[in-house]
């Protein structure tokens, strides 16, 4: 099948690629763009640990084909951390013990940043439901919400 | 294996073009239930020689609600919906139905169009748009046909929409006057949820009587319907006269009629019952009727 020419911009670095017809935009981040950061879980959009963001908002890369997103601006957990140093929400993270075995912490931090991109002062239900497609088998998601919390109040300022 | 070549419609000519040209097509809007079928190489889709995405399509998006009339572009996401200030405040039954959906990912991508076409029994746009008695706008390259969406679904994952066709838009009357709706959901937990039962209730309410009434339930029967029944109970009856347990147990057996004793039955009986019961309870209560 022939290929498809996309051009995306990931992290604020824009790619010109050429895309399979079934490749997803996980397939395409991790196996082209070698950003690993971005975990293949369930593959059928339950658990959120490929969770990327495509144009501001939270998606499953799992669930959408790169040549759909030909044009867009993507976010990886990659793209959180700059020249200053780690993100507010990973320190947060950190902070407040949200990681353990860290398997669903880049889908996590992805979904956070998306809430708090459109919503800054989230209430704790509103954190539950930005975070409610992403599972975590390890923290009980207390600590989760606790530093998600922590950073809104902190980027806040 | 599933094999196809992906296409990219930018406009709505377009996909009526490519849907008349060509055979073996398959329409890709949100994704969120196709593109697991097709990574799973599902054998359904063996068949497909083309996969025609259309999510860039801006005339298939977007909401207009006007005084007498309503309508739903098929690409409009659930995340849309349930953002929408008007919908909160004139559908608030929509949104609801919307925001239960998936998680805040999978409405970010999915349409109600594409959950209307793809037409899962447990599919969650179906009640409330039925209760609104909403019809579908059907287009192909000659022209579009309007099918009133209780009649869309033949059975589960199977509708009346032909090859060279595209689901448009949804098309409603605004409810009028004085109204009350609900919509409820039951699943196996509250978020990331498959519905095992849903159910939407519409009334028109005027001098502690009921003026017209749509209870219509999700994932009860193979294909949605409105519990004719339960709405013939309630339709143009006094508050007074309503028994709220009586209505739950005429749709419990409305729905056995049509589904016949099946293994979910001990649970989905009393279930409904209590559904339609809560929902009748609350009507009254709202509209300030104290029994």
């Amino acid at each position: 099948m022939a290929k498809l020419e996309v051009e995306i911009t990931v992290n604020g670095e824009q790619h010109k690629l050429k895309v399979g017809s079934q490749e997803r935009l996980l397939d395409t981040l991790r196996d082209k763009l070698k950003l690993t950061g971005t975990k293949e879980g369930c593959s059928v959009g339950e658990c959120g640990a490929c969770t990327v963001i495509v144009d501001d908002q939270a998606v499953n890369s799992c669930l959408v084909l790169t040549a759909q997103v030909d044009g867009s601006e993507i976010i990886t957990v990659e793209g959180l951390e700059s020249k200053s140093g780690l993100h507010p929400l990973q320190k947060a993270f950190i902070e407040k013990q949200a990681v353990q075995c860290g398997f669903c912490t880049p889908g996590m931090l992805m979904s956070a940043l998306a809430l708090l991109n459109t919503n800054p002062t989230p209430t704790k239900e509103e954190i539950k439901t930005a975070l409610e497609g992403n599972l975590c088998r390890c923290t009980g998601y207390q600590q989760i919400i606790d530093a998600v919390e922590m950073a809104a109040e902190e980027w806040g300022v | 294996m599933v094999e196809y070549q992906l296409l990219r419609a930018h406009s709505l000519e377009e996909v009526l073009e490519i849907l008349a040209e060509k055979k073996k097509v398959q329409i890709l809007a949100g994704g969120t239930d196709l593109l697991v079928d097709l990574h799973q190489q599902d054998p359904k889709f063996e068949n497909i020689d083309y996969l025609l995405d259309i999510t860039d399509v801006a005339e298939l998006k977007g909401i207009k609600l006007g005084p007498e009339e309503g309508e739903i572009g098929a690409l409009t996401t659930h995340a849309e919906l349930l953002s929408s200030p008007e919908i909160k405040e004139k559908l608030p039954f929509i949104g609801a139905a919307a925001s239960s959906i998936g998680s805040t990912q999978i409405r970010n991508r999915a349409t109600i169009g594409g959950n209307l076409v793809n037409a899962a029994a447990c599919a969650d746009s179906f009640s409330p748009l039925i209760a609104l008695g909403a019809e579908l706008v059907l287009r192909n390259k000659g022209g579009a046909r309007r099918v009133l969406l209780e009649d869309f679904v033949e059975w589960p994952n199977q509708t009346v929409l032909k090859d060279n066709e595209v689901l448009e838009k949804i098309v409603f009357k605004m409810p009028q006057g004085k109204y009350y709706s609900s919509y409820q959901k039951i699943g196996r937990r509250n978020a990331v949820s498959i519905s095992r039962l849903s159910l939407t209730l519409l009334a028109e309410v005027e001098n502690e009587a009921i003026k017209n009434i749509q209870v219509v339930s999700g994932a009860a029967t193979p294909a949605p319907v409105p519990f004719r029944e339960v709405n013939k109970y309630l339709d143009a009856k006094d508050f007074a006269e309503i028994d709220p347990a009586e209505a739950g147990e005429i749709a419990a057996d409305e729905m056995v009629g049509i589904t016949g004793e099946r293994w979910s039955t001990p649970y989905k009986r009393p279930a409904l019952s209590k559904l339609v019961e809560r929902a009748v309870k609350d009507l009254l209560e709202e509209a300030g009727y104290n029994g």
